[in-house]
């Protein structure tokens, strides 16, 4: 048992984890996760600019788990104090930071997801900005809950394109594992 | 119009508006789970206080550490009631505070001034020491 967690616990160094976290997310677990981050990137000795970075685009995942996981504990119709379930990943690799996290989705909006990814993958930085800016200006996106600027705030503070993935569910049609990776 | 005060939490600022004293101060971070909510009775309390000014000099003091993306969008929107408020003929004061490391947050200062000019936006970085 203890051998067990040893191997666990090697691995994550090797693969220089700095921060992990699976299971419920609620605003309450972001805060206290965030507050454990922010020590975390303080004492790991990365600049105060890719400190801000990393710390925008985990809260922005976070925050994207709470609101469109397909596995929560609260009502879909509820707005306010979800429970949805995921996890997130903090690694340090050659001095960049690589920043993972995968929740379920409904196939229903993978669609609409991709959609939204797909074009940020081939943007310049400046089109990205530009992009925000417009986004900004306009009107809520209908059914978003974070005004569509999450995945544009999460580009531009990436240093590569943000890769993104859907998985098949074995036992479930209606739902599949989406992966979200950004490079800070 | 009663003052609006609201206490901070580790995910939304403390809101300090004194009306009476036409002081307005947001500081801290902001990321509560639903900004539009958050901000929405803010923001219609700043509308309902500004529609009863006139000729008046409003000062803003904004010191937000971080935003996330829909906090962003909602400061839009405050910026905009606050131009809305100029055209009626107040003057108002934006001081902008941010680390000196924090260009995101400077730029973003930077376009609120460039797209509401009619507002005093200084520009007030923070030495991080």
């Amino acid at each position: 048992m203890v051998h067990e967690y040893e191997t666990f616990l090697d691995s994550a160094r090797q693969n220089r984890v700095i921060f992990y976290y699976v299971g419920y997310f609620s605003q309450n677990i972001v805060a206290a996760m965030a507050e454990a981050v922010k020590l975390q990137l303080e004492v790991s000795g990365a600049n105060g600019p890719t400190r801000r970075k990393l710390f925008s685009c985990f809260v922005e995942m976070a925050q994207n788990i709470i609101h469109y996981s397909a596995d929560a504990l609260t009502p879909s119709t509820q707005m306010d104090r979800e429970l949805r379930h995921g996890s997130v990943c903090i690694s340090e690799q050659d001095g960049e930071y690589l920043l993972l996290c995968a929740n379920p989705v409904r196939t229903t909006i993978a669609a609409d997801l991709r959609e939204r990814l797909e074009p940020l993958r081939s943007m310049t930085l400046e089109e990205i900005k530009q992009a925000y800016k417009e986004t900004l200006r306009a009107d809520a996106t209908e059914g978003s809950k974070g005004a569509g600027m999450g995945f544009l705030t999460m580009a531009r503070d990436a240093r590569e394109p943000l890769v993104f993935d859907f998985q098949a569910l074995p036992g479930s049609e209606d739902t599949a594992m989406f992966y979200l990776k950004a490079v800070i | 119009m009663e003052n609006l005060y609201l206490a901070p939490t580790p995910s939304s600022p403390e809101v300090d508006f004194k009306f009476d004293q036409h002081q307005l101060h947001l500081r801290g971070e902001s990321y509560p789970e639903n900004a539009a909510a958050f901000y929405g009775e803010i923001l219609r309390q700043l509308r309902a206080y500004l529609a009863g000014c006139t000729a008046q000099q409003v000062t803003v003091n904004i010191a937000l550490a971080y935003f996330n993306s829909s906090s962003t969008k909602m400061l839009f929107n405050m910026i905009e009631a606050l131009n809305d408020a100029v055209a009626a003929g107040n003057s108002i004061t934006v001081n902008w505070f941010h680390d000196e490391e924090d260009d995101t947050i400077l730029e973003f200062g930077e376009e609120l001034s460039s797209d509401f000019p009619d507002i005093e936006f200084i520009n007030q970085p923070v030495s991080a020491a």
